[in-house]
């Protein structure tokens, strides 16, 4: 039995915000994690939009939310060394229906205290982004719209929480909780924690989490969504975040508001549509899922600006897909706080879309009550600040040298589509929360995320990992345990040795 | 930073790089230099310990490593500066290469550049293979660099999709090693590979191979499992009822090779989209002056021999440009590509020619009984009975220098 003062269950981008607030206070925390690293669901795979609010319902958590996260990412970011770019968004129109929605789209931007939101007219709309399809009429904007990379986020935040203290788990997946002498007991296969608080960030299985300790039940449904990833030759001509407006359909629901964006990783991202789907840890492509994309795209690439550099959609820069699996909370809201009969545990579940734009507001107001009803003492001692050295990429020449002058292994380019170096990889490895897999380096320092996909340096970074780790080539995994990249050794028969 | 100057620099240091500048030397050229990427010259040879190596070039049939080496003491022989464990990070269209490695930026100014920076594999990504992404999913060229240069065997059960000379190469080495390979899937109606690596290594083992056949579904959350394949109708859409499962530890892509070029993308030199290389002339330059590119960086070759061949021209071509300090400024002539030519190479031709031109180019699809007929201006200068021309095989066909008079044009005829 180990002992907290806070168990947080999960490591997305909601348990990660509330793991760092959480360090802003004299508590010992452990953050615990069913993945085999942080940062496994949906947090992993959405379209990296930190969105404006202008959609999001004012009246609702969401609204609220998304308007008050949207405002703490400057500063957020500076602090973490996180990179971060406000593009905007450009909501467009091509047909009347989808006009009518756009001024409705914009009286809600301005009920919830959205910043800046304008209607376009064609000629702004070309002059901001270039010459846009005949169809196109018009447009809303929406300049606080902006784009983050929500894992590198993520993994950030759950550093500097662990800078401040906050002790974090992997491969701990939370099978029960109960309350036993105004303590909950929180266990996991691997250990049992005792803690006096407890903050339930544990998406698509927040329900599971809420329902061991409280009457009221709440549900949660995965909905899978699909995204592709476009080279970063089409980087130059996305700049805004370009959405169809979402209109409704004549036999009732809606079309769904597919986009193009640019990421903090200079590739394009395009997306997506959304389905239910039964279990809650499926991030398995699906050819449904791909084909609504694509079809999308195909039909109506020419309304975007890029088909004036590109006419027709450029299948051949398509370098990958993924798909996400968002929590949708049956009340179409976020659960926020504690339920009435379980004082001490702190849900905030259902955090589908805006949830990487909302959940540091969320994050600061949930641990804030938390503070004030249970009197934390304030942490002196915490550090918002996480300290990193620029990504090789995006150094000057001067600074290259200056970096390889202090550590040759930055002359090391392992990967080359993202040029990221050996000093890089190993950094990756040796940090506080450090990489363990394949890809987990991945995800850390992008090296296999380019255009070869890790063709030519998976077998590089297999190496590191192995003399890093210590362990034989055979033991390095690409995810989690069983993952094993080399099975076997050549020549070998099974059974002598 | 470090400065130097080069009368030519070659970036890569494969056998179509090594080869330029063995021919560059040889034409009087002194002041060479090959910067390659990894510890040892010879790219992708060094994984390639199967034969069929150099019989065009050495007319000795060797592995790929016997080949390299060869290459490389040639290159030793003349004393040539080899840079190893240095990448290129960017060419400017005025010559200036900055590169990177041995612990050092180092910046080098170039009479003439030759970009050898050979291809990469198309990955699982670009094909959009709906599945999760467990480990054991990964390229050709991938598993047999596990396989042969650090002594690791990606799978025991295993599904190759396409059918690639890579591909078709690693089916038989992994039958070889013991592996079982359960399928090679090719979604069209013929191989993308040479017809000697189907008898060679899928006929002459037993290996089942399907044509019109694509994966449709990859299952397995942390290893494969398992793959879905289907038949494909002639739109290369799957089938419906025609899915079937097979276990397999591995999925192994052969599905396409692209030619490296980001140098020349960040440079601004004319691309060609068929080919995925630049727009080169008849002395592989450029539209950049004193910018040449040779081997699989220009095109995907079926040979090495043919890469090395193309090396040469294009060491030769260079070495002619840094003595003379400027391009001939003869009139310019276009090659196009009519029915079933894709990936024509040259794509200009460049007056008055003292040498034959070599027209390569690889056929749009499979067709039988048929001719490639070759045009200068109005004018038939060749016109050539085939009995088969598949995309797997390049076609190649030297045109003398007194024959080109106009605007080439070449098709095929049915």
């Amino acid at each position: 039995m180990t002992d907290f003062d806070v168990i947080v269950i999960g490591t997305g981008i909601s348990g990660a915000c509330i793991a760092r607030e959480l360090t802003r206070w004299r508590l010992s925390v452990g953050v615990l994690e069913k993945g085999y690293d942080l940062c496994c669901g949906a947090t992993k795979g959405n379209s990296a939009t930190v969105h404006s609010g202008h959609d999001a319902d004012h009246n609702t958590l969401k609204g609220k939310y998304n308007v008050l996260g949207n405002a703490m990412y400057d500063q957020l970011c500076r602090e973490l060394s996180v990179p971060f770019r406000r593009n905007g968004t450009i909501i467009f129109a091509a047909s009347p229906a989808e006009e009518t929605e756009l001024v409705r789209l914009k009286a809600n931007a301005d009920k919830g205290g959205v910043p800046g939101v304008r209607i376009l007219t064609r000629a702004e709309m070309d002059a901001m982004e270039g010459t846009w399809g005949s169809d196109v009429r018009g447009g809303l904007y929406a300049p606080t719209g902006g784009v983050v990379c929500p894992y590198t986020l993520t993994f950030a935040l759950c550093e500097n929480a662990a800078r401040n203290g906050a002790e974090f788990f992997t491969n701990r997946e939370v099978t029960d909780i109960r309350r036993e002498g105004g303590r909950f007991i929180v266990t996991t296969p691997a250990e049992t924690y005792r803690c006096r608080y407890v903050f339930n960030c544990a998406g698509t299985h927040a329900d599971d989490m809420n329902n061991f300790v409280s009457r009221h039940k709440i549900t949660i449904i995965p909905r899978k969504g699909s995204h592709i990833i476009l080279d970063k030759r089409l980087d130059p001509y996305v700049r805004a975040t370009l959405v169809q407006t979402p209109s409704p359909l004549p036999g009732g629901g809606h079309t769904k508001g597919q986009g193009i964006q640019p990421t903090m990783d200079r590739t394009v991202i395009i997306g997506c549509e959304a389905r239910d789907v039964a279990d809650k840890d499926d991030m398995a492509t699906t050819p449904e899922g791909l084909d609504d994309v694509l079809s999308y795209f195909r039909k109506n690439w020419h309304l975007f600006p890029i088909s004036r550099f590109y006419p027709s959609f450029p299948q051949d820069l398509v370098i990958g897909a993924f798909a996400g699996i968002r929590p949708h909370p049956t009340t179409d809201d976020y659960i926020l706080g504690e339920p009435e009969d379980c004082p001490g545990f702190f849900n905030m579940a259902g955090i589908e879309s805006p949830g990487i734009t909302a959940a540091p507001a969320i994050a600061a107001d949930l641990v804030g009550l938390a503070a004030a009803r249970y009197g934390f003492e304030p942490n002196e001692a915490f550090d918002p600040i996480r300290r990193v050295r620029k990504p090789f990429r995006d150094m000057s020449a001067d600074e290259r040298a200056a970096a390889i002058a202090e550590d040759p292994d930055y002359a090391t380019i392992i990967c080359r589509c993202e040029q990221i170096t050996k000093a890089e990889i190993l950094e990756a490895i040796r940090r506080p929360l450090g990489a363990r897999s394949v890809n987990s380096v991945k995800m850390r320092v992008r090296a296999g995320m380019g255009r070869c996909q890790g063709g030519f340096c998976s077998p590089e970074v297999v190496r590191i990992l192995s003399e890093e780790l210590g362990i034989p080539m055979t033991e390095v995994l690409q995810s989690g345990s069983g993952s094993n990249v080399l099975p076997y050794e050549a020549g070998i028969e099974e059974g002598l040795s | 930073m470090t400065e130097k100057t080069f009368d030519l620099v070659i970036i890569g240091g494969g056998c179509a790089g090594m080869a330029a500048a063995i021919a560059a030397y040889d034409s009087g050229l002194r002041d060479i230099i090959i910067i390659e990427r990894s510890p040892l010259a010879g790219g992708v040879l060094r994984q390639c310990i199967h034969n069929g190596f150099g019989i065009q070039q050495f007319e000795r049939d060797l592995t790929g490593v016997e080949y390299a080496d060869a290459f490389l003491n040639e290159v030793n022989k003349r004393q040539i500066t080899l840079m190893t464990e240095t990448i290129v990070l960017e060419i400017t269209p005025d010559r200036s290469v900055l590169a990177c490695g041995s612990g050092e930026m180092v910046l080098i100014r170039a009479g003439a550049v030759i970009l050898a920076t050979g291809c990469r594999e198309r990955p699982r990504g670009a094909l959009l293979i709906p599945g999760s992404r467990p480990a054991g999913v990964m390229t050709a060229g991938c598993a047999q660099r596990y396989l042969n240069r650090e002594g690791y065997l990606v799978g025991k059960k295993i599904v190759i999709l396409g059918s690639g000379d890579i591909g078709l190469i690693m089916a038989r080495q992994f039958v070889l090693e013991g592996a079982e390979v359960s399928a090679v899937c090719e979604i069209m109606p013929y191989s993308s590979g040479l017809t000697r690596n189907i008898v060679q290594c899928i006929e002459d083992y037993d290996i089942p191979l399907f044509f019109n056949t694509t994966v449709t579904r990859i299952i397995g959350d942390k290893r494969v499992e398992a793959v879905t394949i289907a038949e494909v109708d002639k739109d290369r859409r799957p089938v419906s009822g025609t899915e079937r499962r097979i276990d397999c530890d591995a999925l192994i892509l052969s599905v396409g090779l692209i030619p490296e070029n980001e140098l020349a993308i960040q440079a601004g030199l004319a691309m060609d989209k068929a080919t995925g290389g630049i727009v080169a002339d008849n002395t592989l330059q450029s539209d950049t002056e004193g910018i040449f590119a040779c081997g699989n960086a220009l095109h995907v070759h079926d040979l090495a021999d043919f890469a090395a061949a193309e090396g040469a021209l294009a060491g030769r071509c260079a070495a002619d440009y840094v003595r003379n300090g400027r391009s001939p400024k003869g009139q310019v002539l276009k090659t196009e590509a009519g029915f079933g030519v894709r990936g024509l190479v040259p794509q200009r031709i460049r007056l008055p020619l003292d040498e034959a031109v070599r027209i390569q180019f690889r056929p749009a699809s499979r067709y039988t009984n048929c001719r490639v007929v070759i045009r200068s201006g109005d004018r038939v200068i060749a016109s050539l009975k085939k009995p088969i021309l598949t995309p797997g095989e390049m076609f190649i066909r030297e045109i003398r220098a007194a024959d080109i008079d106009g605007d080439i044009h070449v098709e095929v005829v049915l």
